[in-house]
């Protein structure tokens, strides 16, 4: 019974990939070292959060969303603004618990910075768009947020200047001892705040009334104002929250990828590439395939040489299109074809 | 006087649909209302449960103006509105549904009552609640779609074309199904293509031609009418 179960589980497509990715991501750990694990988790934690957000605003407001990698770009700048402050205060006076704490304040700082952004986009740009028309809603709002990312991302230039602004690290001390691998602090922290958020924020969507309606307006939207969801509040909500991950997931990385103008580009791209994979706004399916494309390019990188690593999963994505464009855990809403 | 609507106007852009519709129903009272395709049988439901805005005229509700009012604010106030297309969540399961449809009440315990009763109603709906509302037959999922409608403990049902695709036995068993809800105090607006049971079910009913009302009278009267005998029943 159970053996039937798993085999049926196993024969669907998307059981097949995550069988794959993890007989795949064990084995090139065993071959090469935990590093490249370890890696993956972290991208792959990194990814999830902003393709849950990616997924989150197509599959509720039904946009397209470009910006979204601008929103990785003004979360690592925020916190780059707020913690080298904090940073300096500790240099004098030593401080064992706020120093753990202080990457905490810049990275929370950074996402709630995210959300007011997208809160204000949300207001300034998409609901006016709303009130106006309807018809050709996907084509007009995609457009728009390839505006508003070229606005932002000349805006941070304009600001802040072209050159990369980064920190040494959030989390003094030495690096981590695991099995004779040495992986540094800010790694591993980071690997567990994004694994934090995403089960936090799966939980939020999976079990509270707030995260079922987001879900019941992402399935039908006549349907939630016939129940008595707010639509306006649900879809300012769902812009802030997805925004402010996608910042989160910026102030968390900060330490691998300086803050310059163009730094949301990669996160976008790799983004997109998960939620076409997963299915366009299937909010469960992105978290799975997040790891599946980290783990493809962290792999790509380790065997095949680095400069592969965006070919390969863009190639799949590429024959995914062509043959089985619901993605492999298919989509969960309405999509742009049926609009 | 529960509803009151008074001399609407209202349609798509610049397409006007209804033009000057007055209709009254009174707390407990069963109304149909009839009349050819595209007549704006739809459109009338749609704007009193504030899914369109009328471009002139009122909407009174318990005395109340609700006529600038957008769909989930007349939810929240107590008007149930089963869509022709229902609108149910596919991806959640039966029971999810009636959950969602409880959305405006807070209290537990009242939810679960709630669920009870309309368990009641539509014995079905047990059988399939774990079963998600995308994969059930049109049947069971109009008895779903009114079932998550009566979760919210409304005061007016309004019910747009309950038996649209289904067949025969299964209109049959939703029409009992409202009948039931109308004698335990429940106040119903429906509309319907099916005349002749229609009017054989409700208190009173209402024709509406060409955005217009043409006749309102008691069921009894409408189905003895000559016009409606003429245009509607074939005879």
């Amino acid at each position: 019974m159970l053996f039937n179960i798993l085999l049926k589980k196993i024969g669907s497509a998307a059981g097949l990939t995550v069988m794959v990715s993890i007989i795949v991501g064990v084995y090139s750990a065993y071959d090469r070292g935990l590093y490249l694990a370890i890696n993956t988790i972290v991208m792959g934690g990194m990814l999830a959060l902003m393709a849950m957000g990616l997924a989150l605003v197509f599959g509720v407001m039904n946009v397209a969303m470009f910006a979204h990698g601008e929103f990785f770009m003004i979360g690592s700048l925020s916190a780059f603004y707020i913690f080298p402050p904090i940073n300096t205060y500790l240099m004098e006076n030593p401080n064992t618990f706020l120093m753990v704490i202080a990457p905490l304040i810049a990275i929370l700082g950074a996402s709630i910075v995210g959300m007011i952004v997208g809160v204000i986009v949300e207001k300034l740009v998409f609901s006016p768009l709303r009130k106006r028309a309807t018809d050709d809603w996907v084509m007009n709002s995609f457009l728009l947020t390839v505006g508003l990312s070229v606005i932002l991302i000349n805006g941070h230039q304009l600001i802040f200047g072209t050159e990369a602004k980064t920190i040494v690290k959030y989390w003094p001390g030495r690096p981590f001892n695991i099995y004779d691998v040495y992986i540094s602090r800010d790694r591993i922290y980071t690997l567990i705040l994004s694994m934090v958020a995403v089960l936090v924020f799966w939980l939020f969507i999976k079990y509270s009334r707030t995260g079922r309606s987001i879900r019941a307006v992402s399935q039908d939207e006549k349907g939630a104002l016939i129940v008595g969801i707010n639509l306006t509040g649900i879809q300012m909500l769902t812009m802030s929250l997805s925004c402010g991950l996608a910042a989160y997931a910026g102030a968390c990385l900060l330490f691998l990828y300086p803050s310059y103008p163009t730094v949301g580009i990669e996160p976008l791209y790799l983004a997109w590439f998960v939620v076409i994979l997963a299915g366009l706004g299937n909010i469960m399916g992105a978290v799975v395939c997040a790891f599946i494309v980290s783990l493809l390019k962290v792999v790509t990188e380790a065997y095949v040489g680095s400069g592969w690593e965006y070919i390969i999963p863009s190639a799949l994505i590429m024959l995914m299109l062509v043959f089985k464009p619901s993605g492999i855990f298919g989509s969960s809403v309405r999509g742009i074809h049926e609009q | 006087m529960l509803l009151e609507v008074k001399n609407i106007d209202a349609g798509y852009g610049f397409l006007q649909i209804l033009r000057g519709v007055s209709l009254n129903i009174e707390e407990g009272e069963y109304v149909c209302l009839i009349g050819p395709n595209g007549a704006g049988k739809s459109t009338t439901l749609k704007t009193i449960a504030g899914h369109m805005n009328p471009t002139s005229g009122e909407i009174l509700y318990r005395g109340k103006r609700i006529d600038d009012y957008t769909g989930n604010k007349a939810a929240q106030d107590g008007i149930a509105y089963i869509s022709e297309e229902m609108n149910l969540f596919v991806n959640m399961t039966v029971e999810e549904n009636l959950f969602m449809g409880a959305y405006t009440i807070r209290d537990k315990k009242q939810q679960k009552d709630n669920l009870e009763y309309v368990y009641d109603l539509f014995p079905r709906l047990i059988e399939r609640r774990k079963q998600l509302a995308g994969t059930m037959s049109g049947g069971e999922r109009k008895m779903l779609a009114i079932g998550r409608g009566l979760m919210a403990n409304p005061t007016l049902l309004l019910v747009d074309e309950p038996s649209f695709g289904l067949a025969p036995l299964l209109t049959e068993s939703v029409f009992e199904s409202l009948g039931k809800l109308n004698t335990s105090g429940m106040t119903i607006l429906l509309v319907e293509q099916n005349v002749t049971k229609t009017l054989s079910v409700t208190d009173r009913g209402y024709v509406l031609e060409n955005g217009q009302i043409k006749l309102d009278d008691k069921s009894t009267e409408l189905s003895s009418n000559p016009y409606v005998k003429k245009v509607f029943l074939g005879v």
